[in-house]
């Protein structure tokens, strides 16, 4: 599972670009009477991702006054996605919530298969006339979190414990020293990447590496809270990922979390009134959109601090770019020129990082 | 760069031991002809008794205790379908790690075992836990075990020619019960040590494969116990290498570290293709049913 799920990151950004563009049509078959279900592809309770889409589905209930099915550990292939789908499907669902990049190409042929059913797939890459992969802008909650980082440091040494290099972990790192050094100037990141997304035998091995070589504030981006864990244990503070990990560790100061419901009820509310709006790139959701936010802060955060933090916030709901210019890479490369913001294909494709950062 | 280094070197044992003790368990199951490739079934039950048992109290050695039997109690199972049932060795081992996998996931979330942190192992001497210190020790009751008793000698028999091992009086199913039973205890024993000592969590993922790599540090091995543990000693190397020299920073080819172990294998395996056959190469009936009506 974790061999796809690794997969699936590296396909992602490549193949985000590459997804056909799809003619927009305006009228979608009206669904009427909403009736969502979800298939995770984790556990409903694994404390950070698939929990995160889980508790969306507890506040969309509450919320929309609804009854949404569940189908957990769903694998990413057909044989496994089809029948949950086309059960919640024959039981009268006309809204599949998926979870996965793994569901995508089976999420685009249910989704021409039954044309009368919404599928909507965080993580996913392909999108159509009723089909709509969405992923958060999280180097916008991974930057607040690096100014907490960057403001808790006293030896000016950041870690981080990621899963793979690509655009999407990528853009977090970058994201995380950037508002470190917002805060602190001095800051500097050391990366570990584990090459799992779920080893915590890897993330301990990581963490534990990285406070050897004197950080003391370490971030994650990847699936458990090992890395939040260590840090209690060796007297450091960390932010998490996926959820609010302060759940699981006292060091936990502030966490890039999930915020789904935001997003998809405004979505189920359209698609019921006949007015889903197709994307050929799917949604990549801001802060403001609702895909991702911040959990802050936790205790060791000071007043002025989190202050800071929060105007931050504002100026990117408000519409700040993290990746503006003039920024260069670590070799010197220029990567955004002054007056300029990142474009969302350089985000997907990000292979480069800031200066400061250190590792692959 | 001696601060490195020393971090580096206490660090290997906890990195090697899940998989010397895999290894081990499995080279006595194969020892008797069993082709045992539900390692990773077995590391996850004794990985998730051992969490279970923590979360509920228990001492670090007790709860591994329970990963030796949980790691038992699925053994049984395995022996019932090989042993008894003479089910194809490949399918039940592969549909034990399967039924494994679910299993887990379902206790340990109707436990709401996720995710909590446990206090773990405490190192009693040079940074190390007893665990390690008893591997070198278990190893030695291994090849005892193999070598020098008459159990051992009928449990090798019955691996090399179960035909041959009947006429002489022994009992094939019994002595195959029996080296599953044993190692199934050692493979759990090894899960237990990774989420006990090692990661001091529960995540469905925390083996991660290893079972995998266990199996073929047995053949790497040339199921022989020290070999078995000198390439676990390797894999500990490596494991506890790539992340210190991560986070120093350097640009290090983490791709090509991660391959050299299995390298290793690799060229063990040629050049005992290449050497033909030793006392200790793979058991000559590994795989195989012994159905005593049946001739060979």
């Amino acid at each position: 599972m974790t061999t796809f799920r690794t997969f699936f990151r590296l396909m992602a950004a490549s193949a985000i670009l590459a997804a056909q563009g799809v003619t927009a049509q305006a009228e979608f078959a009206a669904v009427g009477n909403p009736s969502p279900a979800v298939i995770l592809f984790g556990q409903s309770d694994d404390g950070g991702w698939s929990q995160s889409i889980d508790e969306a589905r507890g506040t969309l209930e509450e919320e929309l006054d609804l009854r949404i099915p569940m189908a957990e550990e769903v694998p990413e292939s057909a044989t496994a996605i089809r029948p949950a789908a086309e059960l919640f499907i024959e039981r009268g669902a006309n809204i599949i919530l998926g979870s996965a990049f793994g569901y995508s190409d089976t999420f685009k042929e249910l989704s021409e298969q039954y044309p009368d059913v919404v599928f909507i797939n965080p993580a996913g890459t392909t999108n159509g006339d009723n089909l709509k992969s969405v992923y958060g802008r999280t180097y916008e909650s991974q930057y607040l979190c690096g100014m907490v980082a960057g403001g808790l440091t006293e030896s000016n040494k950041l870690g981080f414990v990621a899963a793979n290099p690509f655009g999407l972990v990528n853009w977090t790192v970058n994201a995380y020293l950037m508002g470190a050094r917002q805060v602190n100037p001095d800051a500097e990141l050391t990366v570990v990447f584990t090459g799992a997304w779920a080893d915590p035998v890897k993330e301990r091995a990581a963490a534990e590496a990285l406070i050897e070589q004197g950080i003391d504030v370490i971030g994650q981006h990847v699936d458990t809270p090992t890395v939040q864990i260590v840090a209690a244990e060796k007297g450091i503070y960390g932010t998490g990922h996926h959820r609010d990990l302060s759940e699981f560790s006292e060091a936990t100061q502030c966490s890039s979390i999930w915020t789904w419901d935001k997003f998809l009820k405004p979505e189920i509310e359209k698609i019921a009134a006949g007015e889903f709006e197709p994307a050929p790139y799917g949604a990549f959701l801001s802060i403001a959109e609702g895909g991702t936010d911040i959990a802050c802060c936790g205790p060791a955060v000071s007043e002025e601090l989190k202050a800071q933090v929060m105007a931050e916030r504002d100026a990117i709901i408000n519409g700040k770019h993290v990746f503006a210019g003039p920024l260069s890479d670590r070799d010197g490369t220029e990567r955004v020129a002054e007056g300029e913001v990142l474009g969302d294909g350089d985000l997907w494709g990000m292979d480069w990082f800031v200066d400061g950062v250190s590792g692959q | 760069m001696s601060d490195f280094l020393l971090n580096w070197l206490i660090n290997i044992p906890g990195f090697a031991a899940p998989f010397a003790l895999a290894a081990l368990g499995l080279i006595i199951t194969e020892r008797a002809g069993v082709l045992n490739l539900g390692a990773e079934g077995f590391m996850l039950v004794g990985a998730l008794a051992g969490v279970g048992a923590m979360l509920n109290g228990s001492a670090p050695l007790l709860a591994l205790g329970g990963s030796v039997v949980a790691g038992m109690l699925l053994g049984l199972l395995f022996a019932v379908m090989v042993a008894s049932l003479r089910i194809n060795h490949v399918i039940s081992g592969l549909a034990l790690v399967f039924f494994a996998q679910a299993l887990v996931s379902f206790i340990a979330s109707a436990e709401r075992w996720n995710n909590k942190a446990i206090a773990g192992l405490e190192p009693v001497f040079l940074g190390q836990d007893v665990v390690i210190f008893a591997v070198p020790l278990l190893t030695l009751a291994v090849l005892w075990l193999l070598n020098k008793t008459r159990f051992g000698l009928s449990l090798r028999a019955v691996g090399e020619n179960p035909g041959a091992a009947d006429a002489a009086g022994i009992d094939v199913t019994a002595m195959r019960f029996a080296a599953i039973v044993i190692g199934a205890g050692l493979i759990g024993l090894a899960g237990g040590y990774l989420t006990v000592a090692v990661a001091r969590i529960w995540v469905d993922t925390v083996v991660g494969g290893r079972g995998w790599i266990a199996i073929a540090l047995v053949i790497f091995a040339r199921w022989h116990p020290w070999r078995a543990v000198l390439g676990a000693v390797l894999f500990g190397c490596i494991e506890a290498l790539i992340p210190r020299i991560a986070a120093t920073g350097a640009d290090v080819p983490r791709y090509f570290l991660q391959m050299t172990p299995y390298l290793a294998t690799l060229g063990v395996m040629i050049w005992a293709a290449l050497r033909g056959s030793d006392r200790w190469a793979q058991p000559a009936a590994l795989g195989q049913h012994h159905i005593r009506e049946e001739r060979d």
